[in-house]
């Protein structure tokens, strides 16, 4: 049955059991039991129908719902009876109107917030999702700026430090240049006093007093050695020359065995006494990149790798591998020497993180190492055992 | 849909709009103005501070010449915006509407939002909008700052609902609105309940039934 607050009701509902229980005996006092009321199909909700004697309408809008009957009654006290019932229904259908519209407004009402609050739910979620999207982007922007800012700052240094290179390299050259040149007249010269020897008659006493003979041998020994060592510093000039390209800052297409020798050329001259550095390297293609950075990366990394091995205090050795495969070029520099403890590794890429003394070192070695790496679209992972050495592993992707 | 049982045709019309715009009155009237074969009492529902809490209600009707009961069960809304669940309720079922706008030119938003609620309650519960049978009465033209009709009718033009002004309080346009509504509806469920070829009812009949008056000839 519909529960609709403004359907027609039906005698039976308004007149209840519990109703008719304490109206029933009121009406049957009144009329001595000769009262019946009737529902719309004939039904007898009180006292018995029989068909005979006095009707009357129970109308509650328009039409009947049902009757009043009673064999003997005077008709006034039916019509009364009547106006009271007639008010009693009035009365119980207005509550239950009252009372089943009220749900059917509830009903409404909380239909219409779960469909609010489903809104309001989705929204949040929105919200939640879209927040959650912009501060992952603010953290990576944060990371790319701050990444950015470090080889601002690395690109800074080394041009800094390149255009000093330059110049120290360009001042040394010249008294270089001069100091090697006269260096040479005077070797010359001193062969013209080995000539003199031989015409100088009564002087040989005095040749041989001053030893002359030792002064001329030992002279042209000195001079040979001073040349090979003015002869060093002229290379190594070159080599910084070289290698501190830096202001050189377009990209070139270059292979990267060249830098790892480069790298290891310079780093030899430097090396703590009983550390060597051996190079395995495999051919490999090609890669567009800067080469002044690579060079500054791949010098870093050896000289971290020999200092670990002095710093464990024994004989070692750095060895470095290259090889490529399809993906591209992996590079590796490995020492054996002190490693990093799980703590040190976690922060090895920190700027300014350094477990050096004051003074020795800034911290930015391995940062600007892996902003290098990254600034070519590459990798860098550390592997280190306390004592044991650490591998550095470089990975640069190869456009197919 | 109006409700058919056995010998008896039951059309609910419904009274929608502001608070306050004179909904009960217009029902008050009609149950004074209108005497038509059967005339039930007025029922009120609890009122707060004399504005209706659930609605009103007033049943009349007469008989058509096959003996069929036309019934009508007039509704009021209450009209308080707060009220909206009961305001979806009511309206529920309902077989036309007679949408009573205040006329103050201060309440002329008032009017706006509760026409746009009577469009999204009908579609909430469940009623075609578009083709429910609707009059529009602007009440409470008595008032100094009514809103003047020509600025209303030139604003309503290209509304298909009629345009009934009145003034409840005085009983002027009250019926008119009604007679309205009443065309309307007949109009609208006659073929479907063969009001006219079974029932021998035809509008003029229909509508003269409902006031109580005497047919055109």
């Amino acid at each position: 049955m519909s529960d609709n607050f403004d359907r027609e009701w039906r005698l039976e509902e308004l007149l209840d059991a519990a109703v008719l229980d304490r109206i029933g005996p009121a009406l049957d006092g009144l009329l001595a039991g000769d009262v019946a009321i009737v529902g719309i199909d004939g039904t007898a909700l009180w006292g018995v129908a029989t068909g005979e004697g006095l009707r009357e309408p129970l109308v509650l809008e328009l039409e009947p719902v049902g009757y009043l009957h009673s064999r003997q009654a005077a008709q006034a006290s039916l019509k009364a009876i009547r106006c009271l019932l007639e008010q009693l229904l009035r009365t119980q259908a207005r509550y239950k109107m009252a009372s089943n519209l009220h749900l059917e407004a509830v009903a409404e009402d909380f239909e219409s917030l779960r469909l609010e609050h489903a809104k309001l739910q989705e929204s949040e979620a929105r919200y939640k999702a879209l927040s959650a999207d912009l501060e992952n982007r603010v953290k990576a922007q944060i990371v790319q700026l701050e990444e950015r800012q470090q080889m601002l700052y690395e690109a800074e240094r080394l041009a800094t430090v390149g255009q000093l290179a330059a110049g120290v390299a360009h001042e040394v050259n010249n008294p270089l240049g001069f100091v090697r040149s006269n260096l040479s007249t005077f070797q010359n010269y001193l062969g013209k006093f080995a000539q003199l020897k031989a015409t100088l008659g009564e002087g040989e006493a005095a040749w041989r007093r001053l030893d002359l003979d030792f002064v001329l041998e030992d002279g042209q020994d000195l001079l040979t050695d001073t040349l090979k060592g003015i002869d060093r510093i002229a290379r190594i000039v070159a080599e910084l020359k070289s290698f501190s390209n830096v202001d050189r800052a377009s990209e070139e297409f270059s292979d990267l065995n060249d830098s790892l020798h480069h790298a290891a050329n310079v780093i030899e001259g430097q090396l703590p006494s009983g550390v060597s550095i051996r190079l395995n390297l495999l051919p490999l293609p090609g890669l567009v990149c800067l080469p002044g950075h690579i060079n500054q990366m791949l010098l870093n990394l050896m000289r971290n790798a020999a200092q670990a091995i002095a710093d464990a205090g024994r004989s070692g050795e750095v060895r470095v591998s290259s090889e490529a495969d399809e993906e591209g070029i992996t590079i590796r520099i490995q020492d054996n020497g002190v490693g990093m403890k799980p703590e040190q590794l976690a922060r090895a890429f920190e700027p300014f993180y350094t477990t050096r003394p004051v003074g020795s070192g800034a911290g930015l070695g391995l940062s600007t190492v892996r902003n290098i790496v990254l600034a070519h679209s590459g990798r860098i992972t550390l592997e280190s055992e306390p004592d044991a050495g650490t591998t550095v592993t470089l990975f640069f992707p190869v456009p197919k | 849909m109006p409700d058919s049982e056995a010998g008896k045709l039951s059309f609910k019309l419904v009274y929608y709009g502001p608070a306050q715009s004179g909904k009960t009155t217009n029902l008050l009237r009609l149950h004074e103005q209108l005497s038509p074969e059967l005339k039930g009492e007025m029922m009120t529902l609890e009122t707060q501070d004399d504005r209706t809490l659930f609605f009103d209600l007033l049943p009349f009707g007469f008989r058509a010449p096959s003996g069929l009961l036309i019934k009508f069960r007039l509704f009021t809304v209450p009209g308080q915006v707060a009220h909206d669940g009961t305001r979806k309720a009511v309206l529920s079922r309902s077989d036309g509407v007679v949408f009573v706008a205040d006329s103050d030119r201060a309440q002329e938003t008032n009017n706006a939002e509760s026409f746009q609620t009577l469009a999204e309650n009908c579609s909430r519960v469940g009623l075609d909008f578009e083709h429910l049978p609707l009059v529009v009465q602007f009440n409470k033209r008595d008032l100094p700052t009514a809103v003047p009709e020509a600025e209303i009718r030139a604003r309503w033009e290209s509304a298909p609902w009629p345009l009934v002004f009145a003034s409840a309080l005085r009983g002027d346009g009250v019926e008119e609105s009604f007679e309205a509504l009443l065309r309307s509806t007949y109009r609208h469920y006659a073929e479907s309940h063969e009001l006219a070829s079974r029932h021998g009812l035809d509008e003029d009949m229909f509508v003269a039934g409902a006031l109580g008056r005497q047919a055109a000839p």
